[in-house]
């Protein structure tokens, strides 16, 4: 299990999954088929993308709240930018939210390294900056009027089934993109190892010759790389541009990441359990909407599961039970 | 030398403090409306009649917007207009029973309070609507079992589950279909997701999926319709799912020439923004509102305890919308 990245977490995590699916199987008649799976794939495709960004941030040490209304400013900048090169294309519109969005990280960067100040309050700070340069040039206008490229669904996959007609949409795609590029970063990479070594012990890190202000840099700029995309791909399915379309879902990003075993103190987290803190969340309000389970019990049930799921996958479990059985080895040493 | 500065800089501030406190007197009150949460297009245009009543009266009205539907942000929002002494303030409450405290303590500082969307509401001196919540959603009700012939299952989104308006129209859409189409039922309780597109739009494609009969959504929250037709878009199920609900037509206009978005009613939120300056005025300047005052925007009232109700439905179909759209809605 190790050899495949699998760590305790996870494998918590991919149990807990499971035993949710196959009650949930089992309970309803539509939860395992192709239309409602890829329904689920394609919903949480932009919290994994946002995820993935976070994660990297995570892991060299720092936190950041500001990212999802970093995506929305860029979501307004990008559209405006592309008026002005009459429509543009998708390749453009990648490129510019790519761009602005890694413009927002580094400025986070800037004076988090810069000024040597804690990466919250840095980042509340920007937080509110941004969305409040965001209500007042925007005036809170919504854009309904975006290119027609961006507004039309593109479906990579379709099939029919029994169950009706299955797809996946380019959302799920770029993440796919997103998610093996940030596995690169993190595992194929140097700079990756620097990362992990800065987030766990950023003195010692110094030391060894790491340059602690280049990786301040990268983890942010890529967080707002990713953040900026994830932008564009929130605009592309919603349809339209809405300023506080994304403010608020900071916390549930970074608390299915953490879910998903990212450390906050920095040097522990990977992209699978990323993906299954994003899926494990998703699954629930998916299966409690199936399930026809009152919508007054919802936010009960979903802090209950990741309670459940976080205190088993956590090192006190682990603990626990090897405490209950080291008396019993000690019996027949 | 540093304790100069600080005095200076102290003296300057306070100065600054008394210049920046709105300056109330009987002919020119002061009227700050606390709306739901700003910029969304619904209360964009509330601001935009607030703003013109305002200037034709020549008193002092502003709006404030929360950055989201919370109603601890709008308590906040009224201690910083009690602490600000304006004459009046409105309100469209988020939760109508976690303002009672903070509008009682404005009311106590001699601060007459106005609400708007929550008939009912304790500690106001006046509530007006431009639709009774019975009318308004009997209405619904009604054109959701003439569109489906009184047959088949529908679900019910409202903006949150503590929004007493919204849940007030569910409860006359749903009384109404009981009592007239004893054919037609609704699946699951209410969803509490129509102030956020993403969030109406993922729980639709969850109910289409958990009931294939399925043939009407009632969307009671800006966003739910908006987010209910583009599920029923994204599944290919226009004309065979109707979506009903009252929406920004500039937002949904697109939507409902698709076919997708099937309409409803609504009121003007412009004419609620004037109407909050309208009435403000008289109430500050201690005019009485009797049966009969006649009130520009609402019409001739017939006070009910403090709610003033009028019924002035706007029919929202592929024929309005588009010049509903024009006026910046």
């Amino acid at each position: 299990m190790h050899r495949l990245g699998i760590g305790n977490t996870e494998r918590w995590l991919i149990l807990v999954i499971l035993a949710m699916s196959a009650a949930l199987g089992v309970l309803t008649s539509t939860f395992l088929t192709l239309p409602n799976l890829f329904d689920l794939l394609n919903a949480s495709a932009v919290d994994i993308i946002f995820g993935v960004g976070l994660l990297v941030v995570l892991i060299a040490g720092g936190i950041d709240i500001s990212f999802t209304v970093a995506a929305s400013v860029v979501q307004y900048l990008t559209a405006l930018t592309l008026g002005l090169f009459g429509g543009g294309d998708w390749a453009l519109g990648l490129i510019l939210a790519g761009i602005f969005g890694t413009l927002l990280g580094c400025l986070n960067a800037f004076f988090i390294y810069q000024f040597r100040i804690v990466s919250i309050v840095v980042t509340i700070a920007t937080y509110n900056l941004f969305f409040g340069l965001l209500m007042f040039f925007s005036g809170g206008v919504s854009i309904y009027d975006l290119p027609d490229w961006l507004t039309t669904r593109v479906v990579i996959f379709g099939t029919e089934t029994a169950a009706g007609h299955a797809e996946l949409t380019v959302i799920v795609l770029v993440m796919a993109v997103c998610v093996v590029a940030t596995w690169l970063l993190l595992r194929r990479t140097s700079t990756g190892r620097q990362l992990y070594a800065m987030g766990d012990n950023p003195e010692g890190a110094r030391r060894v010759g790491i340059n602690i202000g280049a990786m301040h840099y990268l983890a942010f700029g890529w967080l707002g790389l990713m953040a900026g995309i994830a932008g564009l791909m929130q605009a592309h399915y919603a349809q339209e541009i809405v300023p506080n379309a994304l403010y608020g879902r900071e916390l549930n990003v970074l608390a299915a990441v953490v879910l998903g075993g990212a450390r906050l103190g920095g040097g522990r987290g990977t992209i699978l359990g990323v993906f299954l803190g994003i899926i494990l969340v998703a699954m629930t309000q998916n299966g409690l909407n199936l399930l026809g389970v009152s919508p007054y019990a919802f936010k009960m049930i979903i802090g209950a599961i990741i309670l459940v799921a976080i205190t088993l996958s956590s090192e006190g479990v682990g603990r626990l039970m090897g405490s209950w059985r080291r008396p019993a080895e000690r019996r027949t040493a | 030398m540093i304790n100069v500065y600080r005095r200076a800089l102290c003296a300057s501030v306070f100065a600054l403090a008394l210049t920046g406190v709105a300056q109330a007197s009987p002919d020119k009150p002061v009227i700050g409306v606390v709306v739901k949460i700003g910029g969304i297009p619904w209360f964009n245009a509330m601001e935009a009649g607030i703003k013109k009543k305002g200037a034709e009266l020549g008193v002092k009205a502003f709006m404030v917007g929360p950055t989201s539907a919370d109603p601890a942000l709008q308590v906040r929002a009224i201690e910083d207009l009690i602490a600000q002494k304006v004459d009046v303030i409105g309100v469209v409450p988020n939760d109508a029973e976690v303002l009672e405290p903070v509008l009682e303590r404005a009311r106590a500082a001699g601060i007459k309070v106005i609400t708007h969307e929550s008939p009912k509401q304790k500690n106001a001196d006046y509530d007006f609507e431009l639709a009774s919540a019975q009318g308004f959603g009997e209405a619904y009700g009604k054109r959701l079992v003439d569109a489906l012939g009184g047959k088949g299952e529908y679900a019910v989104f409202v903006g949150s589950l503590t929004v007493p308006l919204h849940n007030a129209w569910a409860d006359a859409a749903n009384a109404y279909i009981k009592a007239n189409a004893p054919g037609m039922t609704l699946v699951g309780d209410r969803y509490g997701v129509a102030e956020n597109v993403d969030q109406s739009r993922s729980t639709a494609l969850d109910l289409m999926r958990a009931h294939p009969n399925l043939k009407g959504f009632l969307a009671f929250g800006s966003q739910g319709p908006i987010g209910a037709a583009r599920a029923v878009a994204e599944k290919h199920m226009d004309g065979k799912i109707l979506v009903m609900g009252p929406f920004s037509p500039g937002q949904g206009k697109k939507l409902v020439h698709d076919g997708v978005l099937t309409g409803g009613f609504m009121w003007n939120p412009e004419v609620a923004g004037e109407v909050f300056v309208t009435l403000g005025t008289m109430v500050a300047k201690g005019e009485a509102i009797k049966d009969g005052t006649d009130i520009p925007g609402l019409g001739v009232v017939h006070p009910e305890g403090h709610n003033l109700i009028v019924n002035e439905l706007v029919n929202l179909n592929k024929d309005t919308v588009d010049d509903l759209a024009k006026m910046g809605l």
